[in-house]
């Protein structure tokens, strides 16, 4: 014969606790560059079309013949530094070492321009 | 006749470049098909395929994994030539466009199907529907053509004499001879009935005639089992036939006015007994000459 549930037992609690963790949305939500994984998530065309939506006329979109990654998405200011032909081979091979074709990975990047110049006194 | 068009689906399904390659995988596999083409604002951007969205994915869009130099044919484009396309290309599929409407998609696996039905099943020879079109298609381009019509003499007497069994095995023989004889980058061979062959050569008349030549003596030199003798008679019809056709209907209408004419001098040699007739289009000229 099963227990009888008397009027003593007590009626199960249920508690929810929320958590706010708040914080600015980046703006565009990628960084200085960014290398697309051949298999990742989102393709060069879906990044081509958050870009321009995001940040329209500030990003370059290179689509690149590459083992892992098939395109590259570089701010156009860091262009002006550095032209694109010196900046993405370094930017790539250091990528090629830490990702897979899975992956988006988003670079900062710091250039710093050393200038010495002599004049005559 | 034997164009692509016969061929295209009934029913046609396209996809939204921005569609996922989820909704892409869903739709082929929900109308079991291989593949999309990819329209966007009416005009054909790509095509995916089945391959294309094995292994991508699921959240990426169509216009990341699509293909997008799309080969395109129209309707009118005969089977053989569909079929050197997707050859030359080294693809499966090829989508079919009016103009700019995409209107359906032809897969190899289609349109080998289809030209089995035109390859004869005793010899592996053509069947004469291919000769047509090939005959076609050159003079669409624009190159020279002649055809030998061949016919084996008393073939009737051989099958009676010797039994149906071995007529077919001196119409297997035959064709396997004349196959060996022709350059299958310029001429195409076909078994156009009974003990009738007749070949479309894109060479000039005298050239034509010259193969027809050696076509005959290679039967006749052969060594046939019992020391039979078997010889052929040929027609050759040719002759700077695209100066006479300047529209595909005149087109047609050379291609069979070729082929009749082929097929009237190899009757002709025969009344003749000379074994070859050849039959100068243009000129008008006919002459016996072996």
């Amino acid at each position: 014969m099963l227990p009888r549930e008397t009027s003593r037992s007590q009626e199960p609690q249920r508690k929810a606790d929320i958590i706010i963790k708040l914080s600015e949305f980046e703006v565009p939500p990628m960084q200085d560059i960014m290398l697309v994984g051949k298999r990742a998530p989102i393709g060069s065309e879906a990044v081509r079309r958050m870009v321009d939506a995001v940040s329209p006329e500030q990003y370059e979109i290179i689509r690149i013949d590459h083992e892992i990654f098939e395109a590259v998405v570089v701010k156009k200011s860091l262009l002006k530094l550095l032209p694109k032909e010196k900046l993405l081979p370094v930017v790539i091979d250091e990528g090629n070492r830490i990702a897979d074709d899975n992956m988006v990975v988003k670079a900062q990047i710091n250039i710093v321009i050393q200038i010495s110049r002599t004049v005559d006194l | 006749m034997l164009t692509v068009e016969s061929l295209v689906n009934q029913k046609l399904f396209t996809i939204e470049p921005t569609a996922s390659v989820r909704r892409a995988a869903s739709v082929m596999e929900c109308y079991g098909i291989g593949s999309l083409p990819v329209v966007e604002k009416g005009k054909l951007v790509g095509i995916v395929t089945s391959r294309d969205i094995r292994g991508s994915h699921p959240n990426r869009l169509v216009a990341d994994v699509m293909t997008r130099d799309v080969i395109t044919v129209p309707p009118t484009v005969f089977l053989t030539e569909a079929q050197k396309i997707m050859k030359k290309y080294n693809i499966e599929r090829l989508v079919v466009t009016n103009e700019n409407d995409v209107i359906g998609i032809v897969t190899y696996a289609h349109i080998m199907s289809e030209l089995s039905k035109y390859t004869d099943s005793l010899t592996g020879l053509n069947k004469a529907e291919i000769l047509y079109i090939k005959a076609l298609e050159l003079l669409k381009e624009g190159r020279e053509i002649a055809v030998i019509f061949l016919d084996i003499d008393n073939f009737g007497s051989i099958n009676k004499k010797y039994g149906h069994t071995y007529g077919d095995d001196v119409l297997r023989q035959t064709a396997l001879i004349l196959s060996g004889l022709i350059d299958g980058n310029k001429d195409t061979l076909c078994r156009y009935g009974g003990d009738e062959f007749a070949a479309v050569a894109s060479r000039p008349l005298a050239e034509a005639e010259k193969l027809a030549r050696q076509m005959i003596l290679a039967i006749a030199n052969k060594n046939w089992p019992d020391k039979i003798k078997v010889t052929i008679s040929a027609g050759v019809a040719g002759g700077r036939c695209t100066e006479i056709s300047a529209t595909d209907k005149d087109s047609s209408y050379v291609v069979k006015n070729l082929i009749n004419k082929a097929s009237l001098a190899s009757t002709k040699a025969k009344k003749l007994k000379k074994t070859l007739v050849v039959i100068d289009i243009l000129a008008c000229k006919e002459t016996a000459v072996m």
